[in-house]
């Protein structure tokens, strides 16, 4: 459920192909630049109930860098 | 490099007349209204009136992409200004627009947008604000919007002065050209009015009307608001004349004054100043003026101001004078509506044919000019100006005159 819906949001915000959204791949390499990134960081925000972290942000560089920071959260709504 | 003539080579318009400056000229011709009923999803309002552009989809502009960071007001002026550079023959030449400006007058911003993120967070109590409430509702937004879909990389900023917005950025515009500073300025304004809280606050203000808007006429019962863009292209006139440009008027003058009086009533002598200005850097007598767009908001302390001023400055020329106000055929699109307002006057010149004040009844004694009520009239026009007088008494008049 969690793959899906942040694929969900990388392919609505990147208009790239849900099947190259995929763990290792790097989101600059899916076409998001740094506002898509922060638009993308808002929708799972809102889509997790979570707050992430400025600090945090550095570390994101790939698909796979946003599952692991959304292990253990809910479900998405 | 100084002192340079300036002529008006470009025009774009849209608004509640239409999509384009074609549209907006066969209304303004034709004595034709976008006054109508309000049939917005708000409640709650008790304006009942509005001139909005009919039919509106942003999708046959923009891609979801681009639409993601335009507020309404962005998006009205990159369509304007799209339609005035093309006009002007320099869509996608981008050795002249990487130097030319781009100034756009606003009244009120992306407030769209604002007013979104706003009823999300108090409304709704939602925890956050969508990211790009910054970039897409910020008051500069039109003028990156405009600058980023056409390729000018001059000068680029947005301009407020309330209702004399467009007038201000155009003046900016001529300025900058005069001056040497560019060969080139797109420069006009954009507003977009319709959201909740405006609308609410127009209420207040209690200056709108729910009959129609009657400038000049006895009956008349205050303003009705509009939205829109209007957007024109400047140019040396040696830059226009080496490429070959049609040229539509000159601009030649402005007068721009300030009441340092009262937030919303018009005074005199700042109104009488700007017109003497205008006049005096244009090189005209008052004799030599066959046209006025009047500032003509249909409120009634504006329009009997407006029209004493006139008499003042024109004295016994003032009768010979077509004075007509187009906003009661777009509404008052705020700072756009001076934009707009120097779109059908340099129209009006282009074609010898005055629009007229659309709605008249019957003249309020103390408007005792001739305001060519209801139909257009076929009128050879070698000198015009357009007034535009806003709230804070910001005031700015410009002469433009056919180009010879």
């Amino acid at each position: 459920m969690i793959i899906e819906k942040v694929t969900e949001i990388i392919v609505n915000i990147a208009h790239c192909k849900a099947e190259d959204v995929k763990p290792e791949k790097e989101l600059s390499a899916l076409g998001l630049t740094s506002l898509d990134t922060i638009t993308m960081l808002f929708e799972l925000e809102e889509a997790f109930d979570i707050d992430i972290p400025n600090e945090l942000i550095p570390s994101i560089v790939t698909v796979g860098d946003i599952l692991e920071k959304l292990e253990g959260v809910k479900q998405p709504a | 490099m100084k002192n340079r003539r300036v002529v008006i080579t470009g025009l774009g318009a849209i608004s509640g007349l239409g999509i384009n400056a074609e549209y907006f000229w066969n209304a303004l011709k034709a004595g034709r209204t976008a006054i109508k009923t309000l049939d917005l999803p708000i409640e709650n309002i008790k304006m009942s009136l509005g001139a909005l552009v009919p039919n509106f989809d942003e999708k046959k502009y923009f891609t979801v992409d681009e639409l993601s960071i335009l507020d309404r007001y962005s998006q009205l002026a990159v369509i304007a200004a799209r339609e005035a550079v093309n006009d002007a023959g320099l869509i996608g030449n981008s050795s002249i627009l990487q130097d030319a400006a781009a100034i756009i007058g606003s009244g009120c911003g992306g407030k769209h947008t604002d007013e979104a993120t706003y009823d999300q967070l108090y409304k709704q109590k939602r925890k956050r604000a969508h990211p790009l409430t910054i970039p897409k509702g910020m008051p500069s937004a039109a003028a990156s919007s405009v600058s980023m879909h056409l390729g000018i990389k001059g000068p680029a900023f947005v301009l407020a002065s309330a209702c004399a917005s467009g007038s201000h950025a155009i003046i900016q515009g001529m300025m900058m050209i005069q001056s040497g500073v560019i060969d080139v300025a797109i420069v006009g304004a954009s507003d977009a009015p319709f959201t909740y809280g405006l609308l609410k606050s127009w209420d207040a203000l209690r200056v709108v009307s729910n009959d129609t808007c009657r400038p000049f006429c006895a009956d008349r019962s205050g303003l009705v608001l509009g939205e829109g863009a209007g957007i024109l292209v400047l140019e040396s006139e040696t830059h226009a004349m080496k490429r070959g440009a049609r040229i539509y008027a000159e601009m030649v003058g402005c007068g721009m004054t300030s009441d340092a009086g009262h937030i919303t009533r018009p005074d005199i002598s700042g109104i009488t100043r700007a017109i003497e200005k205008a006049l005096h850097h244009a090189g005209f007598s008052p004799n030599d003026v066959d046209y006025i767009n009047a500032h003509g908001t249909g409120t009634i302390i504006n329009d009997a101001t407006e029209t004493e001023a006139i008499n003042r400055v024109f004295c016994h020329h003032a009768k010979n004078l077509a004075v007509t106000s187009t906003k009661a055929m777009h509404g008052h699109a705020l700072g756009a509506s001076s934009a707009l307002e120097l779109v059908a006057t340099t129209l009006a010149l282009h074609h010898g044919i005055i629009p007229p004040t659309v709605n008249f009844t019957v003249a309020d004694e103390v408007c005792d000019l001739d305001y060519v009520p209801n139909e257009a009239r076929v009128k050879n026009i070698n000198a015009a100006i357009s007034n535009s007088f806003a709230f804070g008494g910001l005031n700015a008049v410009i002469a433009i005159k056919k180009y010879n």
